[in-house]
């Protein structure tokens, strides 16, 4: 006789999960509650957030008055230089983005957007973020090691990486592929907690296309992550033995090829900035239809186009390698794949707009930071059709264009995307309303701000200024640009003031802001539904049951223009 | 009547299996057989052929039957499969820039 | 005739089951990754029997051969948990974890061996190769003999909860995979 374990929904989220935590340390420090883990994932970003920040400050600082004394570093020779440009690439990306779109919005919202309880493994997560915390002291202790931190590049290439003696640093960078190792066990961890949370723990009545977008895009992220992380993995464990091991897999003096450091490293640096975007994207989604009060339009076809984009994103990676010296023939192959891409975001973003057409609009700070999001991605996806196009790629690779192109697509999602679930989410998260008024103008200094930064680099790079470069006006043709550079660093600290708002706003709605009421966007998921900040168990005595989909807004069934998913309508007579 | 399904839920927990010993001894056969194929005096590209033939059935049979595959159903399988899926692709892809040199 | 499982521990035991296949997939993209490289690195470049050749078959197969028995015993000490055995479960983990010993101390051997006549990681790439995918390997069997330490120190609650010994199979299982193809790649081909 065999036995059959159905996915009873329902049976994960009555079960007690776990107690309610009594004391200062189980409550908030080895907190294995989710809702405690995503800010904690929040705040641990933030503080990063500051690290990457201030490294931004000194490299553009250099860039804009070269060999100059940097207030707060000092003299930057080219070493220094390429410390702050690595530093600042591996902080922002996996000490900054992911924990806080994945361990922080996926940790809070999962499981109450599905009508759990907690997580599948509330133990696993807590291991989770206590690793990334790990982590983040590795890669900061990096910076006090004999010969300072990683200078390699954030991409980390051979053989500039693989011999200590090529960057001068030794210990530095082998902290920060431990670092590195050790953060990709963190999300190795959460990615494994999402799937299994949301294949076996969502509330009765919630299928699967009745799940809001955003769990859509974080179990999307989950799994590309998982399936892309395990050749760069085996990459860096080979990068750790050429480093300390005398081994050559990239070294070419020792019959090692450094094209295989690069293959290996975009096999999944290229699915990564995918799991950074989608779950950012899936924020602005879930934002619009509550502030246009109109179903999000075409949500089968978003979540289809999710899955297109992941599975897509596994075979465009050498469109980063087309100047490599990599074989010619895979340069057609690649394009032709990369410009495949933009076809599903092409959808996301054309469904997204669909959503806003007729609806009745509240300009509230978290749809301006979802509007935002839509048009600083446009603007990002756009260049990527250049880039990943071969022959437009060869004179735009290792330029500025690049960076402007990075920055649009990746800060869209961080800053805009981000925000904008930042001040969404922040009642539900805090039990406070945060301060609308700061919060404009907040968003309005951003906006203006990040375009002056970035927008004038896509010019920068038509005109020939490459990256990772310490002195600009070393070039004798760059010469004519430094004005550019100068007016891009004074955007980029202007950038930088502009969180300032933000960050009073955040700290003072902390300790004064108004209480807020448990729906105070007139929103339907599921969340929503419970107090703010919920309760320990998220929902009390009765776990939800789901009757319908998650943006039936202006509804002609309900007396209101939202209907909640757990609301049970009365039959009519 | 509802006893009897808790009592039958009860008993059925020890799920069916196959002689793990006897999935053993086709395993040590196979191991067996993956040296001496590596010993034939044939064709180099034949001989590797044979072992990783080999190689796949044992790892299928551990896959299958100590695993649980066999029984589980098809997103579990998926899961074990879309990877191997994905090595072999980045395994080909790899192929131009160094087996087949092109410069 | 089908019984659906809605005892309380089922749905612990499916999420557990769950999760470790996922990381298990994540797993085979790790060692795949490493097997990629390898192969590719060993096709396109020559030379690499002749020094395949001062690795031993018979020493080699011997592991292989206890790997395998040690798969046996673990899948035996699982469907001694769902029968509530304890003495069972003690028998088959102590095996598993002593043959994984077993197995560990004949590559350090190995190890020792080439090390003395003067052959490292750096020596060649496919001795680079050989050391970074057997140690990975190694890093993976010893963590799997830790897991059965504990599961095996703690055989009274293993037994309660027979998912989570079976979640520690379903790794140790993999881990003999990864090997059912180091094998032939390193050793054989």
């Amino acid at each position: 006789m065999t036995v059959s374990v159905q996915e009873v929904p329902g049976v994960g989220s009555e079960e007690p999960v776990h107690q309610e935590p009594t004391g200062f340390w189980r409550r908030y420090i080895f907190s294995v509650d989710h809702k405690m883990i995503g800010r904690q994932y929040l705040l641990l970003s933030a503080a990063m957030a500051l690290v990457g920040g201030f490294l931004a400050y000194g490299l553009r600082w250099q860039l804009a008055f070269p060999d100059t004394w940097v207030p707060g570093l000092g003299f930057i020779g080219p070493e220094t230089y390429n410390v702050l440009i690595t530093m600042h690439g591996t902080t922002m990306v996996f000490f900054v983005a992911m924990p806080m779109l994945l361990g922080g919005f996926g940790n809070f919202l999962i499981p109450l957007m599905i009508g759990a309880r907690d997580m599948a493994f509330p133990r696993l997560n807590m291991l989770s973020f206590w690793t990334i915390f790990t982590g983040s002291l590795v890669l900061l202790a990096s910076y006090v090691v004999p010969g300072g931190a990683a200078a390699g590049g954030w991409t980390g290439y051979a053989p500039l990486s693989a011999r200590p003696i090529y960057t001068g640093v030794n210990w530095g960078l082998n902290l920060w592929l431990l670092a590195h190792a050790i953060e990709f066990a963190s999300f190795l961890m959460g990615g494994v907690n999402f799937l299994t949370t949301a294949m076996t723990m969502r509330a009765p009545g919630m299928t699967f296309f009745r799940l809001p977008l955003i769990v859509w895009q974080e179990l999307t992220a989950a799994v590309v992550f998982l399936l892309s992380v395990g050749p760069l993995i085996a990459g860096a464990v080979m990068l750790l033995m050429d480093r300390i091991a005398g081994t050559s897999f990239f070294v070419p003096a020792g019959g090692g090829d450094p094209l295989l450091w690069q293959h290996l490293f975009w096999f999944f640096g290229h699915p990564e900035v995918y799991v950074v975007l989608l779950p950012a994207a899936g924020l602005a989604c879930e934002v619009l239809p509550v502030f246009c009060r109109k179903p999000l339009f075409g949500y089968r076809w978003i979540v289809y186009s999710t899955f297109a984009a992941g599975i897509l994103s596994f075979i465009v990676w050498a469109h980063h390698m087309f100047v490599s010296g990599m074989d010619p023939r895979l340069a057609m192959p690649f394009s032709i794949t990369t410009i495949l891409i933009s076809v599903p975001f092409a959808i996301m973003v054309f469904a997204m707009i669909a959503t806003l057409w007729g609806g009745s609009i509240r300009f509230a700070t978290p749809m301006l930071f979802a509007l935002g999001f839509l048009a600083m991605f446009i603007c990002g996806g756009l260049t990527g059709i250049f880039n990943g196009s071969a022959p437009a790629n060869i004179p735009l690779h290792g330029t500025y264009f690049i960076v402007a192109h990075f920055h649009y697509t990746l800060l869209s999602g961080v800053f805009f995307g981000g925000f904008a679930g930042l001040y969404f989410w922040f009642p539900k998260m805090f039990g406070r309303m945060l301060n609308e008024r700061l919060g404009k103008v907040h968003f309005w200094l951003t906006l203006i701000a990040f375009n002056a930064t970035f927008f004038p680099m896509h010019f920068l790079g038509l005109a020939g200024m490459v990256r990772r470069i310490s002195n600009p006006l070393q070039y004798p043709s760059l010469e004519p640009l430094q004005a550019v550079n100068v007016f891009i660093t004074l955007s980029a600290i202007g950038l930088i003031l502009a969180q300032v708002p933000f960050a009073f706003n955040i700290v003072r709605s902390l300790r004064a802001g108004e209480p807020a009421p448990a729906n105070p966007w007139e929103a339907t998921t599921l969340e929503w539904s419970t107090a703010s900040p919920p309760p320990h168990d998220n929902w009390g005595e009765t776990a939800p049951a789901v009757y319908r989909w998650a943006y039936e807004y202006s509804s002609p069934d309900a007396g209101e223009d939202w209907l909640p998913q757990d609301r049970l309508l009365a039959l009519k007579p | 009547m509802s006893s009897d399904k808790a009592h039958a839920a009860e008993i059925s927990l020890e799920r069916a299996h196959p002689s793990y010993v006897g999935i053993w001894v086709w395993l040590v056969l196979l191991m067996v057989a993956g040296v001496l194929a590596s010993r034939l005096p044939l064709d180099h590209s034949a001989v590797v052929t044979l072992i990783f033939a080999i190689a796949a059935v044992k790892a299928g049979l551990v896959a299958l039957y100590y695993m649980g595959l066999r029984f589980e159903r098809g997103v579990i399988y998926a899961m074990a499969l879309v990877p191997l899926a994905l090595v072999v692709m980045l395994t080909f892809l790899l192929l131009p820039d160094f087996v087949f040199h092109h410069h | 005739m089908e019984a659906i499982a809605t005892l309380p521990g089922a749905a612990a035991a499916h999420r557990g089951k769950v999760g470790i296949w996922w990381f298990l997939a994540s797993e085979i993209m790790v060692f795949g990754g490493l097997i990629a490289s390898y192969i590719i690195s060993r096709m396109g470049g020559p030379g690499w029997e002749a020094e395949a050749h001062h690795l031993s078959v018979p020493l080699a197969s011997l592991n292989t051969l206890i790997l395998l028995t040690s798969s046996l015993t673990m899948v035996l000490a699982c469907a001694a948990a769902e029968r509530r055995d304890l003495g069972g479960v003690r028998t088959y983990l102590l095996c598993t974890i002593v043959l994984g010993l077993a197995f560990l101390g004949i590559k350090a051997f190995e190890y020792s061996g080439k090390i003395a006549a003067g052959i490292l990681p750096g020596s060649a790439p496919f001795w680079s190769f050989y050391y970074t995918m057997t140690g990975l390997h190694g890093l993976h069997v010893l963590a799997g003999i830790v897991v059965n330490t504990l599961f095996f120190l703690g055989a009274a609650k293993v037994v309660r909860h027979p998912h989570r010994v079976e979640m520690g199979g379903l790794y140790w299982h993999f881990v003999d995979v990864v090997w059912i193809f180091l094998f032939p790649l390193l050793y054989l081909a």
